[in-house]
């Protein structure tokens, strides 16, 4: 690499580092997913009004993955939600174990639902899959939230 | 180093000027002319984020100065953060004293200043405006750092009428044709107006593997126009996404379809008839092959028949004893 193309690329990463990013919710389609969340939680809360265990928002191309770790304890029932923004067209939920996958839902598109009630406390995986997206990145929005539990 | 105050909703790029000299005005002014290069764009609140980096050129007189970069340079969006493109802008001698107030720059120089401004966003405007590619379509601008996409607007990279074309001079001359055969075949093909041509100059690298993880950068090159596998391919997905409209041409960016396919579907005609009547607007189709002028060939042939003549009369003259 030649010196000047070498310090372009120094400079160019440096900088790409050091830019500061905003902290709090930045653009129409993160708040967009936010208030879709917002929505899907109160729907599946209504009467328990219960606040997510967790939530994650983030942006994904299309056919790209994202995997969080959750613990979710024996015999409280959980609803998973996923929601994203106007530009995608298909978003996928799994729910897995280290080794086993438990539950997916392929078919809601844009708002996959899951219903899990955990035989054992454990760490759980969830995987959102950004299957369709119209304009990259898609901004997605996952909320895991109680909503009652079951004598074991 | 100075830097613009950022506007989350406004969309507008994010400005950073790095040099010597602290010019608080200069980004002001840079801050005006990206406005309106923005809004000429059609862009307003946009999924990828640009940071232009305007990295002004250091006196002479200061010592052990750094070597400067000497073309722009991109890192695309996934390389340090999913929706930040950043544009590295050496502004040179020429635009830093521009800037810093110490010269003025007639606007048709070149389009003047925003014209430079707005080439120099290269394929971060191909970002802010149609977001992430597809992977097949990554992959290949990647292979073939983003020839075709050098440039978003409607006026070409340096003003309303230049092209990469213009750099080749005129075909009178020799050297025109010796640049025109430094070229690849498909390009020369496609010059010619062989539509299998354009479509191989156009799909040069579609084929291409995925580029190495890590950081992402496009480093134009000094003479680009030289190593161009279409001309002039600086503007050509500009004129596909203008001709074709928006939705169409997003459908084609973000697809998952290898690139002749997303891309025929978008043109709604085969790539290499559409390319090959695009590229008839800048240029007539050269002809290839031994081809010797009129004049020349007519003088040749005269002489060919004095020749003929001569043998016939001399012949004629000749007795046999």
């Amino acid at each position: 690499m030649r010196p000047q193309n070498l310090s372009a690329t120094l400079v160019v990463l440096v900088i790409g580092a050091a830019i500061p990013r905003p902290a709090v919710s930045q653009n129409r389609w993160e708040r967009e997913v936010q208030r879709q969340l917002q929505r899907a939680v109160n729907a599946v809360t209504t009467n328990a009004r219960r606040s997510p265990l967790f939530t994650k928002t983030g942006p994904l191309n299309e056919e790209e993955a994202e995997t969080f770790l959750v613990t979710l304890e024996r015999g409280v029932t959980y609803s998973i939600l996923g929601v994203c923004d106007n530009d995608c067209s298909r978003l996928q939920l799994l729910l897995a174990t280290q080794s086993n996958e438990l539950a997916i839902d392929r078919n809601s598109e844009t708002l996959p639902v899951l219903r899990f009630t955990p035989s054992a406390t454990t760490v759980y995986r969830i995987r959102v899959v950004m299957e369709g997206c119209r304009w990259n990145p898609c901004w997605y929005a996952v909320a895991v939230v109680p909503v009652g539990k079951n004598p074991p | 180093m100075l830097a613009s105050q950022e506007d989350n909703h406004s969309g507008r790029p994010t400005i950073i000027v790095r040099g010597a000299e602290e010019s608080p005005v200069a980004v002001r002014y840079i801050e005006a002319v990206l406005d309106s290069t923005w809004h000429a764009l059609g862009l307003a609140e946009t999924k990828i984020r640009i940071a232009v980096v305007i990295e002004l050129a250091q006196p002479r007189n200061v010592a052990n100065r750094p070597t400067p970069p000497e073309r722009a340079a991109y890192l695309a969006p996934d390389s340090t953060d999913r929706t930040t493109c950043i544009a590295l802008l050496p502004a040179g001698p020429y635009w830093t004293r521009y800037l810093l107030g110490k010269r003025e720059a007639p606007d048709a120089w070149f389009g003047g200043f925003a014209q430079w401004l707005q080439a120099g966003l290269g394929p971060c405007a191909f970002y802010a405006a149609y977001g992430t590619p597809g992977k097949p379509v990554r992959r290949w601008l990647a292979a073939r750092n983003w020839d075709v996409a050098l440039f978003l607007g409607s006026r070409g990279i340096a003003g309303e009428r230049f092209s990469s074309l213009d750099l080749l001079g005129d075909s009178r001359y020799s050297w025109y044709w010796d640049q025109v055969y430094s070229f690849r075949p498909a390009t020369v093909a496609c010059l010619a107006g062989r539509s299998s041509g354009c479509r191989a100059a156009v799909l040069d690298g579609a084929d291409a593997a995925s580029p190495a993880a890590g950081p992402q950068i496009v480093r134009s090159e000094r003479r680009w126009w030289r190593g161009q596998r279409l001309l002039p391919g600086e503007r050509y997905l500009s004129d596909v996404a203008r001709e074709v409209g928006r939705e169409r041409f997003q459908g084609f960016w973000a697809s998952s379809l290898p690139v002749d396919t997303a891309l025929a579907a978008a043109l709604k005609q085969p790539i290499g008839e559409w390319t090959e009547q695009w590229e008839r607007r800048f240029i007539a189709p050269i002809r290839l092959g031994a081809a010797a002028p009129w004049g020349v060939t007519a003088v040749a042939l005269l002489l060919g028949a004095v020749a003929v003549l001569a043998v016939m009369l001399t012949a004629s003259r000749r007795q046999v004893r």
